[in-house]
């Protein structure tokens, strides 16, 4: 049937160890080297460069929040505070939670591998707005740049949450301007999930059915959903709060007789869709890396797909959980509690379908799967406790301590992170066109998990024994977790320091990686490392869907290019599905 | 959809989209003017506890007719009615539950 | 029109077709407003929720507003939404002087309504209807007899407040004229708003104006542009189609404010 599709040896001994290197065509224009002024990366329209600059931008947001976490770890070695004063502490913590939340997880997976490799997962030459897309980052330079200096010069000291009436008529720090810097922010997140949208409507190739589409993109496309609905209302909650900070008088002030919960509930019908902005990427990069290093089709790929939807819908209906303690009506605490529940199934389904795809697989150890396994790990664990969280019961006396922190860190780091290291280390060879040394990247994702696991397990049981979170002083009998913990973040910190080095090192001492070092299924790996500039020489042709890792008797090529270097002519191949042009 | 690249102009066949006419346009402000008015006809009377529910299916209306007709909603492509309730049902979804809160609790009245 | 048609359509490189592009952009325009419908509806939301706990002091507050300025401003904006669809049709209709035209006479009814818009915030500062914390010592207050020397001090708002709804004749018997000032603060913020969004629609209408007249906007290739732009402002309009029940007409109001309003706003009142 396909005796002219040349056949490629994907015998699994082969994997993932890169395949030996090709002749490299030294003069192979791809689009970093297409032209190297800092004025053509400036302004670059190229997709892949502004995934470049955002990887560039958001790497040191996370120094900067990395270094305000060991700041408040080594703050929380002795009771009384060791190294901060009382408002320097709360200034660190808000620091920390700000810049890691709005300045590096919200942005890093969509700006960098969105913006990257959606077009190229979906067959596109770029997004649908490329100029739009060299704005979003712009604006997301803009307001984080001015929402850190603000942060140097005098600091914020209201939490992450900037919970009214504190932060409107008590807090001398800069909220005004901080809350512009976040306000700034929010609207790179619109425009890039407009982008995204627009995208994966209008511009696929044919052949790309959704059913076919990578699950990647699936996440993508769930995670500019809520971007699109969530972020209008945190930017009109932040410039009502601004406004009475402001003018002095104002909406949420009780001694005018209005609400602080209407903040509340306001800040989390943006701020708890938000937490799932988060962490749905990574689950996309999660659904990639597993298949290629079991060498085995995604178990269940419609329910992953509609869970990632699902999980975008219900996660809109569940923030009341943030305020069972606050002062929200009792029934709907019960609402929100039954619904919590509920958006956990979609989280669960998915973990049970990476597991299962890997049940009878043939698994490579690679660092992006060992940062994959890390990440089922830990992010089951922190997902569990979240129901611990969500039950209305257990919650108030949950609520506010550092159970609830260390649930959102091992959902936030050892999930969401986790999967970012897997996704960075996954296409970092495409994106760069080189090969990193694989043995100490494995070590790196084994220092993480320990040290992560030493951090913000013994959390667990501060906050079961009520150790408040937030609070610089705590009682004597905590000391030895709180050491534990601190030692914990110190291995943490070697290990995101190694990555750095290993990687920033590959690009001068790494080996040309190839097309396809991981042999992975998908349009981008069917191009060269790096990609050239309109990614694709021909639009190609699908007609096969996602993950056929698979198929006995060799053929594994899901896309068939029209026309191919190889000589592959569209006409000679018995298409398996009805061929489908692009448009919804 | 690959469009042929050279096809006959004439009186707009084949075209890409379609605009709304000038007299439907007229018809329209028409429609949306006499709503005008009777959204002030309403705001002026002395109807009580209904007539805030009246002023808004009224604003409703409106919003119908000034999306359906001049923002050519009518002619749309289904995704593009998709895009436009779903950010009806959200903005929904947020007052219910919020709305809920607060018809169910008050503050003590100082 | 052949002609107009295969030099003018620039395709952009990663789209095979105008319509591809077209239906993209079109895309991008009405999920843009989806975000600016969660916007100003998490601004109306916030309303919602104290309107339904202080029902009388937002029905006051409505009252000391002045509905003649936003009557003529609700069909001011309906007439530019008019205009700006028949901009549209005329770039379909491959006029382009035409296209100039109307969307000229769009910029001055937005221009009006703006104008008015900051006559209504000038009368509102001037009548002192602005919240603040601002005290006014009973020597200054306008209470007279034994009461006035051991008198608390007044808010200057309540007392702006008093002397507005005194002129309207709305009763004030049961209403915490203090807490008024919530009212008031999503007055500014709604209203703001929608102005700070009417200035963007007319900044980039002018844009349009400017390109116009170089016979910028030839159909098919960049009509596109025009229909986005109305579509965004007759989005804004359909946001003052909500503001004027919610904020203007709340509560019991009659005809003869809207004379008073108008003889305020050219001032014309004694």
């Amino acid at each position: 049937m396909n005796k002219t599709i040349p056949e490629l040896d994907y015998t699994p001994q082969m994997v993932p160890y890169p395949e030996p290197t090709p002749a490299e065509d030294k003069n192979r224009v791809h689009y970093l080297n297409v032209s190297d002024t800092v004025w053509s990366w400036l302004f670059t329209l190229d997709h892949k460069r502004i995934g470049i600059l955002y990887l560039v931008s958001v790497s040191i947001f996370f120094v900067f929040g990395g270094i305000a976490a060991a700041l408040v770890r080594t703050n929380l070695l002795t009771p009384t505070g060791a190294i901060l004063e009382l408002d320097q502490y709360n200034k660190a913590f808000t620091a920390h939670g700000t810049i890691m939340l709005f300045l590096f997880l919200i942005p890093v997976i969509p700006g960098v591998l969105g913006n990257f490799f959606v077009p190229m997962m979906i067959g596109a030459k770029d997004m649908a707005f490329p100029k739009l897309n060299l704005l979003s980052w712009y604006v997301y330079m803009a307001g984080a740049m001015f929402f850190v200096w603000q942060l140097f010069v005098g600091g914020l000291d209201t939490g992450w949450t900037l919970y009214p009436p504190y932060t409107s008529q008590y807090s001398h720090t800069n909220v005004l301007y901080a809350g512009l810097g976040i306000f700034i922010t929010g609207f790179s997140s619109i425009l890039t999930a407009v982008n995204i949208i627009a995208t994966v409507h209008k511009m696929r190739c044919p052949g790309m059915t959704w059913s076919r589409l990578p699950l990647f993109v699936w996440a993508m496309y769930a995670t500019s959903l809520i971007q699109l609905l969530g972020t209008p209302v945190l930017a009109v909650t932040v410039l009502m709060l601004a406004t009475e900070r402001l003018f002095g008088i104002g909406i949420f002030d009780p001694t005018l007789e209005g609400d602080p919960l209407l903040f509340q509930h306001l800040f989390w019908f943006y701020s708890h869709p938000a937490v799932y902005i988060m962490i749905l990427p990574g689950f996309g990069v999660i659904s990639e890396v597993i298949p290629c290093f079991s060498r085995k089709n995604i178990f269940g790929y419609h329910a992953i797909a509609w869970a990632s939807v699902g999980i975008a819908v219900v996660g809109f209906l569940v923030w009341g959980h943030h305020m069972y303690i606050a002062g929200q009506g009792f029934y709907l605490g019960m609402v929100f509690s039954t619904l919590t529940m509920l958006v956990a199934v979609p989280s669960a389904i998915k973990v049970f379908n990476w597991v299962a795809t890997m049940y009878r697989g043939s698994i490579h150890f690679a660092p992006p799967m060992s940062f994959a396994i890390a990440f089922l790990f830990l992010f089951t664990i922190g997902g569990l406790t979240g129901l611990h969280l969500g039950v209305l019961g257990t919650d108030i006396h949950l609520h506010d301590t550092y159970f609830v922190v260390a649930h959102f860190h091992f959902v936030m780091v050892g999930g969401m992170l986790v999967a970012w290291l897997a996704g960075l280390h996954y296409y970092w060879p495409k994106m760069t066109g080189r090969m990193y040394n694989t043995f100490w990247a494995n070590v790196a994702a084994i220092v993480v998990c320990v040290g992560f696991f030493l951090t913000f397990a013994p959390q667990f049981i501060l906050g079961y024994n009520g150790m408040p979170r937030r609070y610089p002083h705590y009682p004597e009998e905590f000391q030895i977790l709180n050491i534990l913990s601190t030692a914990g973040a110190s291995i943490q910190a070697i290990g995101f320091t190694m990555p750095a080095i290993y990687l920033l090192g590959s690009l001068v001492f790494g080996r040309p990686a190839g097309n396809n070092p991981w042999h992975a299924t998908g349009l981008e790996w069917q191009v060269p490392s790096p990609p050239p500039p309109h990614n694709f020489e021909q639009i190609p042709i699908v007609y096969y869907p996602p993950y056929e890792y698979s198929i006995p008797n060799g053929l594994k090529h899901v896309v068939i290019h029209s026309l191919n270097g190889n000589g592959v002519h569209s006409s000679d191949i018995t298409p398996k599905h009805q061929e489908v042009t692009s448009g919804s | 959809m690959v469009e042929s690249p050279h096809h006959d102009h004439n009186a707009h066949t084949g075209d890409i989209h379609e605009v709304a006419s000038v007299t439907s346009s007229l018809t329209t402000f028409a429609v949306l003017a006499m709503l005008a008015i009777l959204a002030l006809v309403v705001g002026f009377s002395n109807l009580g506890e209904i007539k805030v529910i009246i002023s808004l299916t009224v604003a409703a209306t409106q919003s119908l007719v000034l999306s359906l007709f001049f923002m050519d909603l009518r002619r749309a492509d289904p995704l593009i009615w998709l895009v436009a309730s779903s950010g009806v049902f959200w903005v929904g979804l947020m007052f219910l539950f919020i709305i809920t809160d607060y018809l169910t609790r008050h503050i003590a009245v100082l | 029109m052949a002609a107009n048609v295969h030099d003018a359509a620039p395709v952009a490189h990663h789209f095979n077709n105008l319509q591809q592009q077209h239906d993209a952009i079109r895309l991008g325009i009405w999920l843009f407003l989806v975000t600016e419908v969660l916007f100003f509806g998490g601004a109306m939301c916030a309303y919602t929720a104290y309107r339904i706990w202080f029902p009388k002091e937002f029905e006051a507050g409505s009252a000391a507003l002045n509905v003649g300025i936003a009557s003529v401003n609700t069909f001011l904006l309906l007439a530019s939404s008019l205009t700006v669809t028949l901009a549209v049709r005329a770039c379909y209709d491959g006029q382009q002087k035409l296209v100039q035209f109307w969307l000229g006479v769009t910029i001055i009814l937005g221009s009006l309504f703006l104008a008015l818009k900051a006559r209504e915030y000038y009368l509102d500062f001037e009548e002192g209807l602005v919240p603040s914390r601002k005290l006014v010592s009973p020597q200054q207050s306008s209470m007279i007899g034994e009461g006035a020397a051991l008198a608390a001090p007044k808010y200057a708002f309540v007392q702006s407040l008093e002397r507005a709804l005194h002129h309207a004749g709305y009763p004030t018997e049961g209403v915490d004229l203090f807490r008024v000032q919530l009212f008031f603060m999503f007055y500014y913020i709604l209203t703001g708003l929608h102005v700070i969004h009417m200035l963007v629609g007319i900044g980039l209408l002018g844009w349009q104006f400017f390109l116009a007249k170089f016979g910028f906007f030839r159909y098919p290739a960049r009509y596109i542009y025009i229909e986005v732009l109305s579509v965004y402002w007759h989005f804004v309009d359909m946001v003052w189609i909500f503001l004027l029940p919610l904020l203007y007409l709340a509560g019991p109001h009659h005809f003869g404010q809207v004379i008073s309003g108008l003889q305020q706003a050219f001032g014309l009142s004694q």
